[in-house]
């Protein structure tokens, strides 16, 4: 059996236990890592599928425990400070998208959305395609950054503006959250670079750049 | 001059049947598998309301051919396969549309705020988001405790071809939750 098929074998079904599958992974160390990942992936699966989105309901406060409420999200506030300066940023690539996007202040005050066409002239020459129409992209540019055309878009959304940059030619193991300048943000890997997403507001930046990771589209042939 | 009533959905049926009735036996079972079935037509059409409906029509269509039901023990199967099935012919019948990136920023990020886990609510989101063609066989598979071959026959598949969609559903699940993405398998899929 090849390191392929046992992934494939593995990523279908990570409790599988054929014989052929445990004699790859026995001798094969990636193998049994992978099977090892995927197993933990698939115990969270199995706990995300246990209540679907929308199900959810914010439970009410009663009075009583408003003034407790309220000691809280003073604390959570204290966090937040806190946690903006320990994860403060020390990786260059998220600095420079932040230097980026701050040379760019107007492209937040745009409130129209984009038509295809300017969405498709900031994707071209990236090396990307994107599965979405959304009406709600206000900005699109392909700009120049680290010696490549990357697509730089504004996405509006119900808390406030969000920048996306598709850095095609920019791998990053992980992802990476930042706070800098008063944006916050999230780095996320993608097949062939990253995807980086960030806000002054309180856009939801970490779902913004899921929704991104399954909407874009790496060309196999990047210029 | 008064109608008949019309076969009624389970949820009324259980008030009719008495316990000694065969048929009460019968409802009980449908009515304490409501839940399964509406958590899995809530993933599939991501809509509750939606779900509850497509849920309904199943047990209704259930309760017609109950007598095809000659194991109890495969009612759950038996009753996911009609509220897949139900669910498809909703889907070819209205065409509906995928969730929005704009409908699911507003509906998630109101969510968020009363989700504690923030990877789970990634991961949701993530579910939720995949491609029907991945996400159906996931459902199948993990709520649902089908086999490949099982799901192959269901979605009239090779089973090499759901072997195919359930790497690449877990694989973007992976590359969602921070992990590097495993190389594309190469195996090929045969088309619905």
């Amino acid at each position: 059996m090849s390191c392929e098929q046992a992934q494939l074998q593995i990523g279908a079904d990570p409790s599988d236990h054929t014989p052929g599958l445990e004699e790859h992974v026995r001798d094969c160390a990636a193998c049994r890592q992978f099977r090892e990942e995927m197993r933990a992936l698939d115990a969270n699966i199995r706990r995300a599928l246990e209540r679907p989105p929308q199900l959810a309901g914010a439970p009410r406060l009663s009075a009583a425990w408003r003034p407790w409420a309220l000691a809280a999200s003073v604390l959570l506030a204290m966090l937040a400070v806190l946690s903006v300066w320990v994860l403060r940023p020390t990786d260059t690539l998220a600095h420079e998208v932040v230097a980026h996007v701050r040379e760019e202040p107007d492209s937040w005050l745009h409130r129209q959305h984009v038509d295809a066409q300017s969405i498709d002239d900031a994707l071209r020459g990236a090396g990307v395609k994107l599965d979405i129409t959304s009406d709600r992209i206000s900005y699109a540019q392909s700009c120049w950054f680290r010696d490549h055309y990357v697509p730089h878009l504004v996405v509006q959304t119900a808390q406030g503006p969000a920048t996306v940059l598709i850095l095609r030619n920019q791998r990053v193991n992980a992802r990476q959250t930042f706070h800098e300048s008063g944006m916050s943000g999230v780095i996320v890997p993608g097949p062939q670079g990253s995807i980086a997403v960030l806000t002054r507001g309180g856009a939801p930046v970490e779902m913004l750049a899921a929704q991104m990771q399954q909407d874009v589209r790496w060309l196999p042939d990047a210029p | 001059m008064r109608n008949s009533q019309p076969e009624s959905p389970v949820s009324s049926i259980s008030e009719r049947l008495s316990g000694a009735d065969p048929r009460a036996s019968m409802t009980q079972l449908f009515e304490s598998m409501r839940p399964d079935l509406l958590r899995f037509a809530h993933w599939l059409a991501r809509d509750r309301s939606l779900a509850e409906d497509i849920v309904q029509e199943s047990l209704l269509r259930a309760w017609r051919s109950r007598d095809t039901l000659k194991d109890r023990g495969a009612a759950r199967a038996w009753l996911l396969t009609i509220v897949r099935r139900e669910h498809a012919r909703l889907y070819e019948r209205k065409r509906l549309e995928l969730v929005s990136l704009d409908e699911a920023l507003d509906i998630q990020a109101a969510e968020k705020a009363a989700e504690s886990d923030g990877d789970l609510f990634t991961l949701r989101h993530a579910i939720m988001r995949l491609p029907i063609e991945y996400r159906e066989p996931l459902l199948l598979q993990i709520l649902g405790g089908f086999s490949t071959e099982e799901i192959a026959r269901e979605l009239t598949l090779s089973s090499t071809a759901v072997l195919t969609r359930l790497f690449r559903a877990r694989n973007k699940l992976r590359t969602i939750c921070g992990m590097a993405p495993a190389p594309d398998v190469s195996a090929s899929e045969v088309a619905p």
